[in-house]
């Protein structure tokens, strides 16, 4: 029972769910906040519109918003490759959720502040850009890590349109060696530690919030 | 038809101000004006429309009826070349309202950034002025307000009495030609009213235009160099203090005075 | 496009199969682990700290697990240790041990929010053990969590989908086997995409009810 190639098509497995989760968070993260922004605005049809398809992507599974995407965009003459289609699913995915965040710390925010920068000369862009965004920010970040929590947990979704993640070379090397158990439990403690460390990074950023302005 | 300009002279010229929220007229018909250097006090119950007034001459509300002059320049509308009148975009909005300083009765400090940071925002952003310059001049307000150690704090560090201060100041760096105070002590414990007041004392003293709604009858009485009084909505007296405490020409403000002094 | 979602619509009797498989077992998964999760958090608060501290790490294992992969740990592993069940058998259990402990970790955190008085009071009534948790703890923490058990109803909704994989016939399953059949996959996708927003509004429309409840009876 050699460990080394196991450890190794792990590894490998293990970069490609990081990767595929940090790019989906990433291009979520800008989708996200563009649709809190356009939900915000209250630009009648759109902003409804927005909302519905939140509240419908909110509700799909990941694996089906995968068999969806990967199986559903190429009868529009779209073609992925499974790892393109892997970091879109996870963006569509994570960005309603986001969306969610940024919208509850945008509504959130304390009115007398924008007036403050108002009198003070700033236009709308400059106020959101430099009051509003800051603490937007600032307030979804935990939520944002929380996020990416969500994000890597869901993401073995990916290895039903067939990347190789994580679960799927655990999944590979046991129909290849009919030897379920080390790959399996070595994947599931890989998963622990990440999602851990992600819990522990999101205590350590509200903390650091909480040290330097008071609250959160 | 064009609508008048504005005097020249004064620095903030209201003319015939109306406002009102759904079927509620918060103003009616209020006209005042500022000459530069003088302090204007504004007295009046609560929901006579004070805090409206002041919101409405750098337009965080818009009035319905009337005009703000700034130096007879009409805030809110600019005269295009043919000679009409159009609303302004937000940018020239934002332009004008840096000639305007204002100090919230919550202070209002943008809690992301520290003392210094809240002083040089605007300045920096906003008028575009070297950093160099305007961290110096932020500085030397700061030791104006006793403040200077506070320099690097966040605001939630500060009591509401030091807020205050760091909000007058951070108004005060915009070099504004007037500034409008909306209640600046009525959200304070009552023992950090005189360390904010003393500071407004100072700005009068140096002859800062300033337009002060206030509950503050003491301070009116001293600083100020008009007392205009608002019920409903609307002006009912306009006095210098000594004749407006002493002597008023109405029996809603010595009902008020007898009230609250 | 609409001659496609005809040909789905056409197939509408597996379509609903999957949808009624999916309701039940998640509407059974749930029930089920509601009630062990009662039982788990009494673990997690208990005064034994070995048993707590093994409680509360295999709940915190549990809730940093991707569904999928306990799913394929009781699906692939067990039968290694010679203990074979059926996939349903398999998928059930894998949803009701996961399911189980979020909501335990729920109803522990609704817990620590229950002022300390509560508890005071029904023993000065002589309550005390399980009589106390039962009559007076567990309605109060059951009303004021009663708002996120919901939402994670809702996310073991969508777990359910990941049963698919070890071939139990749920509308993902289903809808994946429609479209290999007739090759529309965008619209058969999209139609399951819809059913799945049903019943998760549904269970939404529970929630915001379950919220005014809560409100109502002083948990905000």
């Amino acid at each position: 029972m050699a460990w080394s190639p196991l450890l190794s098509e792990l590894a490998r497995g293990t970069v490609t769910t990081v990767t595929v989760s940090l790019a989906g968070i990433a291009v979520g993260l800008v989708l996200g906040l563009a649709l809190a922004l356009v939900r915000a605005r209250g630009v009648p049809v759109v902003s409804p519109a927005v909302a519905v398809y939140v509240s419908v992507v909110r509700a799909t599974p990941m694996v089906t918003l995968a068999l969806l995407i990967f199986f559903g965009l190429p009868s529009f003459g779209l073609s992925l490759s499974p790892l393109v289609a892997a970091i879109m699913i996870i963006s569509i995915n994570t960005s309603v959720f986001q969306a969610e965040i940024w919208r509850a710390s945008l509504l959130d925010f304390p009115r007398g502040q924008l007036d403050a920068a108002r009198a003070g000369g700033m236009t709308r862009a400059v106020a959101f850009r430099r009051i509003v965004f800051p603490q937007a920010w600032r307030a979804s970040l935990p939520g944002l890590v929380n996020e990416m929590t969500l994000v890597v947990k869901g993401s073995p979704a990916v290895a039903v349109i067939g990347v190789v993640d994580l679960t799927r070379v655990a999944v590979r090397w046991t129909t290849v060696t009919y030897e379920p158990v080390r790959p399996f439990l070595t994947a599931a403690a890989i998963y622990v530690v990440v999602v851990m460390c992600l819990i522990r990074l999101q205590r350590s950023v509200e903390q650091r919030i909480v040290e330097r302005y008071g609250s959160l | 038809m064009s609508e008048p300009r504005g005097h020249a002279g004064h620095v903030v010229d209201v003319r015939g101000l109306g406002k009102s929220f759904g079927p509620l007229r918060v103003l009616r018909d209020v006209s005042l004006h500022v000459a530069a250097g003088r302090t204007l006090c504004v007295l009046g119950p609560s929901g006579s429309g004070k805090s409206t007034l002041l919101r409405c001459i750098n337009f965080l509300e818009r009035p319905d009826e009337g005009a703000v002059f700034l130096r007879g320049e009409r805030v809110g509308f600019r005269r295009t070349p043919a000679g009409r009148e159009r609303p302004m975009s937000d940018r020239e909005l934002a332009r004008m309202r840096t000639r305007i300083g204002m100090v919230f009765q919550q202070f209002n400090l943008w809690p992301h950034l520290t003392v210094l940071g809240n002083l040089v925002e605007s300045p920096i952003h906003v008028q575009q002025r070297p950093r160099g310059e305007v961290v110096a001049e932020a500085d030397a307000l700061l030791d104006k307000i006793g403040l200077r150690d506070k320099r690097d704090a966040y605001p939630s560090r500060l009591s509401g009495g030091q807020k205050q201060r760091v909000a007058i100041a951070r108004a005060l760096a915009m070099k504004p030609e007037v500034l409008l105070f909306d209640e600046p002590t009525s959200s304070l414990d009552p023992e950090l009213v005189g360390e904010v007041l003393a500071v407004m004392r100072d700005l009068a003293r140096e002859g800062q235009t300033m337009i002060v709604v206030t509950h503050e009858m003491g301070f009116a009485r001293e600083a100020a160099d008009e007392v205009l009084f608002m019920d409903e909505g609307a002006v009912i007296e306009t006095a210098a203090p000594q004749r407006f405490f002493d002597n008023p020409s109405t029996a809603r403000v010595r009902q008020f005075l007898q009230r609250f002094a | 496009m609409i001659a496609n979602f005809a040909v789905v619509l056409g197939e509408w009797k597996p379509l609903t199969t999957g949808f009624l498989n999916t309701v039940w077992i998640c509407a059974l998964s749930g029930a089920v682990s509601l009630v062990l999760s009662v039982f788990v958090s009494m673990l997690l608060v208990s005064r034994r700290s070995a048993l707590r501290r093994a409680a509360q790490g295999a709940v915190d294992v549990l809730r940093a697990l991707p569904f999928l992969m306990l799913l394929f740990i009781v699906y692939y592993c067990l039968p290694a240790l010679h203990l074979r069940f059926s996939s349903w058998t398999c998928g059930l259990a894998s949803l009701v041990v996961y399911n189980t402990a979020y909501f335990a970790e729920i109803l522990r955190g609704a817990w620590a929010h229950l002022p300390r008085e509560q508890e005071e009071a029904g023993r000065a009534y002589g309550y005390a053990g399980v009589g106390l948790y039962r009559r007076i703890i567990l309605p109060q923490i059951l009303i004021a969590s009663g708002p996120v058990l919901g939402n994670q109803l809702i996310t073991l909704v969508k777990n359910s989908a990941f049963l698919m994989v070890i071939t139990i016939p749920d509308l993902t399953f289903m809808a994946n086997q429609v479209q290999a059949i007739y090759f529309v996959p965008f619209e058969t996708m999209l139609v399951a995409v819809m059913l799945y927003w049903t019943i998760c509004s549904t269970i939404e429309w529970i929630v915001r009810g379950m919220e005014r409840v809560a409100v109502v009876r002083g948990h905000e």
